[in-house]
C-alpha cells in the first residue's frame, strides 16, 4: 500500500532522515519510535507528500510520489499533524465542511454530519474551535483527517498532551482503523500506547535502528526467559534443571530465572524436573521486558555505535 | 474550482468573525471620502471665499467648459467637479491600503496558528491556495471601494453644486474606481501574499506589500500638479500594465511559494 525506499532527507548539512526503508500494509498499525529530532516528523511529512525526499522514493498504491502526483496522492492519505491546526475562529462544523470541500467530497454536509456523530462532537458542532478542550480539538482534528476515508492514515503523536481518557479514545479509534483495513503509521513517544496497538515497530535515530514486531524485538534483544517461583530457596535447584534449549540458570531468593529458546515448550519440562527434585513450584511465567526497556536498549546501542 | 471556493468561503467566514481587521480600511476610506469635501466644500464655506475667485483653478474651468458632462456647470461647480475627479484616485488607495493587513497575514498567519500544515496536506495546489487567498482579500476590498464611491457620490449630491455628481458619472472616474481600483488592489494583494509566504512575520509582509501605494500616490500627486492627465487612453494603458503586473505576480507567487521552507524553516 505504501512503500518507502531508501528515504534520505537533508536540511543543509544536517541529515534528518537517512536511508529509511519500510512498507505499510492494509490493516496494519505501524509505530515510529525515536527520540526528539530523530526525524519522525520529517518522515511523516515526506510520506504525506508535503516535502520531497532528497533521495529515495515513496510509492502509494504502486504510484510514485512526485511533485506532479503529490496533490492527487494526498487525497488518499490522511495526515494528523502534531498540532490539531483548527481554525480557531470558525465553528467545528465550518472547519470540517471546508476540508470536506477541499477534498472534493460529493456530499460534504452529510459527510460532516456523519463525522460529527462518529467522533462524538455533534453537540459542539456550532461552537468555535477555540472554545474546545485540547482533547476535543484532537478529536475534531482526527475527524478532519479521516473525512475523506483515506486508505493510509499518518498520525504525528496523536495522544501527546491528552488526558488518559482522551488518549484511550484515540487508541480505540486507531484500533478501529485497523479493523477497517486501513494502514496506520503513527509516530509517538508513548511506549505503552505502542505496546497496546502496534503490529510493527520501527525505532529510528535518523537511520532505522530496528524494525519488527514488538515481540520479535523483545526476543531479539533480551532473549526469552522463564521466571519460576518456588516455595523454598531456589539455590539448591539450579543444578536440577538442564536440557537442550535451556541455559543461564540464575537463582535469587526463591526465584529461578532461566534462559530458554522457547518459553512455551520448555516450561512443562522445567516444572517436571523441579518437581522430580522435590521443589514446590508456586508459579511459572515468561520474563517479558517492557517495550520501554527494548526501546532504551536500542537507542543506547545506536548511540554507543 | 471547488477547492478555491471552499477556501474563499473559509477566509470570508474567518474575516466575518474578526471584523477588526477592516478598521484600517474603514479609516482610510473615511479620510479618502472626506478629504475632497474638505477642499471643495468645507474650506470655501468656512472662509467665505469662492473657489472660482482663485486663479489656481482657472485651468479647471477651461478644461471642463469643453466637456459635455460639465459644460452646463457654473464656474464654482466646474472647479468642484475638477477637484472631486482628481481625488477619485484616492479612492483607489482605500482598498489597497486597507486590505493589505488581511492579505499580508494570510499565509504567515496560518503558519503561526499552525493551521497551514493540515491545509497543505490536502490536494490543494499552490495556485489554488494563493488564488483563493488573494480573491478572499480582494472581494471585501472591492466591496469597500464600491461603498466608498457610493458615499462619495451621495455626499456630492448632497453638498456640492447641482450637476457635479453627474460630471463624475462619466467613463473616466468610473474606470478609475472600477478598473484601476480592482487591478491595483489585486497587484497589491498578490505582492502582499507573495511576501507573506517568504517572510517570518506579518509586519514585514505588510510593509513590503504597501510599496504598491507609492506609484498610486505618485500618480495622484502628478495629477494634482497637472503633470499627468488621466485621459481615457492613459487609464487604459495603466490598466494593461497592471494586468501584466498581475499575471507576472501570480507566476512569481506560485514560484516563490516554497512549501518545504514554510513547513520546515519557519518557527
Amino acid at each position: 500500500m505504501l512503500i518507502a525506499s531508501h528515504l534520505t532527507r537533508t536540511f543543509g548539512n544536517r541529515v534528518a532522515v537517512e536511508d529509511l526503508s519500510f512498507s505499510l500494509e492494509p490493516g496494519q498499525i505501524f509505530a515510529l519510535l525515536g527520540p526528539n529530532g530523530a526525524g519522525k516528523t520529517t518522515t511523516l511529512r515526506m510520506l504525506a507528500g508535503l516535502i520531497a525526499p532528497t533521495s529515495g522514493s515513496i510509492r502509494v498504491n504502486g504510484e510514485e510520489m512526485s511533485k506532479d502526483t503529490a496533490p492527487r496522492l494526498r487525497s488518499r492519505i490522511g495526515f494528523l499533524t502534531e498540532a490539531p491546526g483548527l481554525w480557531d475562529r470558525l465553528t467545528v462544523r465550518r472547519n470540517l465542511s471546508t476540508y470536506a470541500r477541499l477534498y472534493g467530497l460529493p456530499q460534504p454536509e452529510r459527510t460532516v454530519d456523519e463525522a460529527l456523530e462518529m467522533f462524538g462532537v455533534r453537540d459542539r458542532a456550532n461552537d468555535q474551535a477555540a472554545q474546545l478542550s485540547k482533547g476535543l480539538k484532537q478529536r475534531v482534528a482526527l475527524a478532519r483527517t479521516l473525512l475523506h476515508k483515506p486508505d493510509i492514515v499518518l498520525l504525528d503523536e496523536p495522544t501527546a498532551g491528552l488526558d488518559p481518557e482522551s488518549a484511550r479514545d484515540v487508541r480505540e479509534l486507531v484500533l478501529r482503523l485497523r479493523d477497517e483495513r486501513r494502514a496506520v503509521l503513527m509516530s509517538t513517544h508513548n511506549l505503552d500506547e505502542v505496546e497496546r496497538v502496534a503490529d510493527r515497530v520501527a525505532v529510528m535515530r535518523s537511520r532505522l535502528v530496528a524494525l519488527d514486531t514488538p515481540a520479535a524485538l523483545r526476543s531479539r534483544l533480551f532473549g526469552s526467559r522463564l521466571i519460576v517461583v518456588l516455595r523454598q530457596p531456589a539455590d539448591a535447584f539450579v543444578v536440577a534443571v538442564s536440557g537442550p534449549g535451556i541455559s543461564d540458570i540464575r537463582a535469587q531468593g526463591s526465584t529461578l530465572s532461566i534462559d530458554v529458546d522457547d518459553a512455551a515448550t520448555r516450561a512443562p519440562e522445567i516444572v517436571r524436573q523441579l518437581v522430580a527434585k522435590g521443589a514446590d513450584v508456586q508459579s511459572v511465567m515468561p520474563d517479558q521486558p517492557t517495550l520501554e526497556q527494548v526501546y532504551l536498549r536500542l537507542v543506547e546501542e545506536k548511540k554507543s555505535a | 474550482m471547488t477547492r478555491v471556493t471552499a477556501l474563499i468561503g473559509k477566509e470570508l467566514a474567518d474575516l466575518r468573525q474578526n471584523p477588526a481587521v477592516f478598521v484600517p480600511a474603514v479609516i482610510t476610506g473615511f479620510f479618502a471620502v472626506l478629504l475632497p469635501f474638505f477642499v471643495a466644500v468645507i474650506v470655501p464655506y468656512m472662509t467665505g471665499e469662492h473657489l472660482s475667485d482663485s486663479s489656481d483653478f482657472q485651468i479647471a474651468i477651461e478644461m471642463y467648459r469643453n466637456q459635455p458632462a460639465t459644460r452646463a456647470l457654473d464656474p464654482e461647480g466646474a472647479i468642484q467637479a475638477w477637484i472631486f475627479q482628481q481625488f477619485v484616485l484616492l479612492l483607489v488607495l482605500t482598498p489597497v491600503a486597507g486590505s493589505m493587513s488581511v492579505a499580508a497575514y494570510t499565509v504567515i498567519g496560518e503558519k503561526q496558528a499552525r493551521t497551514l500544515e493540515p491545509l497543505l496536506a490536502t490536494p490543494i495546489t499552490t495556485l489554488e491556495l494563493l488564488g483563493a487567498k488573494v480573491l478572499a482579500s480582494l472581494l471585501p476590498a472591492i466591496g469597500l471601494a464600491t461603498l466608498c464611491f457610493a458615499l462619495y457620490i451621495a455626499g456630492i449630491v448632497l453638498f456640492a453644486h447641482p450637476g457635479v455628481a453627474w460630471a463624475l458619472m462619466t467613463p473616466r472616474p468610473l474606470s478609475i474606481v472600477f478598473l484601476l481600483g480592482p487591478l491595483s488592489s489585486l497587484a497589491a494583494l498578490q505582492l502582499a501574499v507573495c511576501v507573506s509566504s517568504r517572510v517570518n512575520d506579518a509586519r514585514s509582509a505588510q510593509q513590503i506589500g504597501a510599496l504598491i501605494i507609492l506609484p498610486i500616490a505618485g500618480l495622484l500627486v502628478a495629477q494634482l500638479t497637472g503633470n499627468v492627465l488621466l485621459t481615457g487612453p492613459t487609464i487604459l494603458l495603466i490598466a494593461l500594465v497592471l494586468a501584466g503586473v498581475n499575471i507576472a505576480l501570480l507566476r512569481i507567487g506560485v514560484a516563490l511559494f516554497d512549501r518545504e521552507s514554510i513547513l520546515t524553516r519557519w518557527k
